[in-house]
């Protein structure tokens, strides 16, 4: 089998609150709401993965963190209930998931071609990392779709930021590699949250929206100049700039998500459209799309 | 006397599930001996900080009172699984949290079915806890309190245990020098990746050992950068807290690598 094509990529975080805030019956604790900008702006982002109907989603996480290279859930199923452990109080979550194991053992062949140390687990007991689940609930909340999960290696954090997206940059290329080669039709998305500055406290209750609001100006101005950017599909500036992004915003886009999706789809220079943007605890969230299938479709009436 | 023993051990899950590894073996050993003597120490509680229990917000305190489960770890799940079960003091634990707001940190309690608890809390209780089953009151790294914060809460805890009338072991789960190895090795043949590395454990093992406690803290900040050290070495400063930066000598019972890192299993005698 081959032709394989990647439909589209999507910048989804992962903010707990979002679950909490949309209570879904998978989720124990219950809010009166919040984030709604937000939530609606994933109900778009749902809505055109719903249009795209993918064989298979596959997401890079920055809360599975890994040492030795790169790793990927290579089990068929995976169930158990995700505790955040940062906000245990907005997130205790009954999940399963099903793996499309045949395209992650290709995902991680292709990455240790490529010279990067890649790894299968294999260990049916593992606890998926709670960015994983919560951006697959955002996306699809049915959980119909199999998965390809990849862990975050700590490469930008223990070597330099640029040695580490150049790791990144490298994954990237082995999974688009992987999905042709395999067939699938596939949707990536990038569990990144953009300026992480945040508050260190919460409010009572959580979702009082009176006090969500961006941590800082420079900060939101930076979410907005890199967002503005994507928007106008200035790929090659944004990612110029990445560097100078982490740096200066803290962003979360360091651990590689970004970066690898990216990089798997070719930085495409399109526009990518902005669903919708909001803070959560004082951190920027965009969720962003970037519609290969859409954009080819355009290249070939044109 | 509230401190009637105190630990400084490794967190990573290597050498419980390979104990039979040449060059994990001494850990083993080391774990084994200290748990010995912190039998003998006969303490109410362990008082536990484990740098891979990751807190952001808050500082949080464990207060469910029976954590039971199988835990694998995110690195390490093809080298097998991680049971526990531990008992919480939460009496112990609840006071802390509000020892914490009088020493001016946002603190929580953390009673969830189903928490992550984290794995280095986990190989410590294996091995020093056993089958004892003594209760524990675990505080949580948060990643944005400094070494002196973290000294501050260790001191608030072990007055909390006074107060209450129980004896502690103090214990700090944390690793030595950060340099591992990026790439597949054989296990067997596993050795600190890094010379530097290797001079300043050793250095600063001495001065544990000699109770040279103002040239520790001095050194330990330099230690922290140059050796890459786990958690930037708070976990000493839990331990020189809660001892009031007093002690009397401190054992090394074992130090070895761990795929390339550093790690030791240290008594101190309290003084
Ligand atoms: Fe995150």
């Amino acid at each position: 089998m081959a032709d394989g094509e990647i439909l589209a990529g999507f910048l989804a975080p992962h903010p707990p609150h979002l679950v909490y805030g949309e209570n879904p019956p998978q989720n124990e604790p219950k809010s009166q709401g919040g984030w709604e900008q937000l939530r609606w702006a994933y109900e778009r982002a749902r809505k055109s993965l719903n249009d795209l109907k993918p064989d298979v989603l596959l997401v890079h996480s920055p809360h599975w963190i890994t040492q030795l290279g790169h790793h990927f859930l290579g089990v068929p199923t995976l169930s158990g209930k995700s505790v955040d452990p940062i906000f245990p109080n907005l997130f205790r979550y009954d999940f399963k998931l099903d793996v499309d194991v045949e395209l992650a053992e290709a995902c991680c062949a292709a990455a240790a071609d490529a010279g990067l140390v890649a790894k299968m687990m294999r260990n049916p007991r593992f606890r998926v990392d709670y960015g994983t689940i919560t951006t697959l609930h955002m996306m699809r909340p049915q959980w119909d779709i199999p998965v390809v999960g990849l862990s975050a290696n700590n490469s930008p954090y223990y070597l330099t930021t640029e040695e580490g997206l150049e790791e990144m940059d490298v994954l990237g290329r082995a999974t688009r590699k992987a999905i042709e080669q395999t067939g699938r039709r596939a949707v990536l998305l990038a569990s990144n949250t953009l300026c992480h500055y945040h508050f260190h406290e919460e409010p009572d209750p959580p979702e009082d929206m009176s006090r969500e609001h961006p941590h800082d100006y420079a900060g939101y101005q930076w979410d907005m100049r890199m967002i503005d950017l994507m928007r106008r599909g200035e790929t090659r500036e944004v990612f110029r700039l990445l560097p100078q992004f982490i740096d200066e915003a803290f962003a979360e886009v360091k651990s590689g998500a970004f970066t690898w999706m990216f990089a798997a789809m070719g930085y495409p220079e399109i526009p990518g459209e902005l669903h919708g943007y909001g803070t959560v605890i004082g951190t920027g969230n965009a969720v962003m799309e970037w519609n290969l299938a859409k954009a080819r479709e355009v290249g070939r009436a044109a | 006397m509230t401190v009637v023993s105190a630990f400084l051990v490794p967190g990573t899950p290597l050498p419980l599930l390979r104990p039979d590894n040449p060059p994990w073996a001494p850990l083993v050993a080391g774990y084994q001996a200290a748990g010995e003597a912190l039998r003998a120490s006969n303490p109410d509680v362990l008082l536990v900080y484990s740098t891979q229990w990751i807190a952001v917000l808050d500082e949080l305190w464990q207060t469910r009172a029976h954590l039971t489960g199988i835990h694998v770890d995110e690195n390490w799940y093809e080298y097998g699984d991680l049971p526990f079960d531990m008992q919480s003091d939460v009496e112990l634990a609840e006071a802390c949290v509000a020892g914490c707001k009088e020493i001016g940190v946002s603190a929580k309690t953390v009673d969830y079915d189903g928490f992550p608890i984290d794995t280095g809390t986990i190989v410590m209780n294996n091995f020093l806890n056993g089958d004892d089953a003594r209760p524990l009151a675990i505080a949580a790294n948060n990643v944005y309190h400094d070494g002196e914060t973290t000294a501050r809460l260790a001191a608030m805890a072990v007055e909390t245990a006074k107060a209450q009338g129980k004896t502690v072991a103090l214990i700090a789960v944390g690793g030595l020098s950060g340099t591992i190895f990026r790439t597949e090795i054989d296990i067997a043949e596993d050795h600190i990746a890094d010379a530097t590395d290797e001079e300043w454990n050793r250095e600063m093992l001495r001065l544990m050992e000699s109770a040279s406690i103002e040239h520790l803290k001095q050194r330990a900040g330099d230690y922290a950068k140059a050796a890459k050290v786990d958690m930037g070495f708070k976990h000493l400063s839990w331990i020189l807290g809660g001892l009031g930066d007093n002690f009397d000598g401190a054992t090394v019972h074992a130090y070895g690598p761990v795929y390339g890192s550093g790690a030791a299993v240290v008594e101190f005698r309290p003084a």
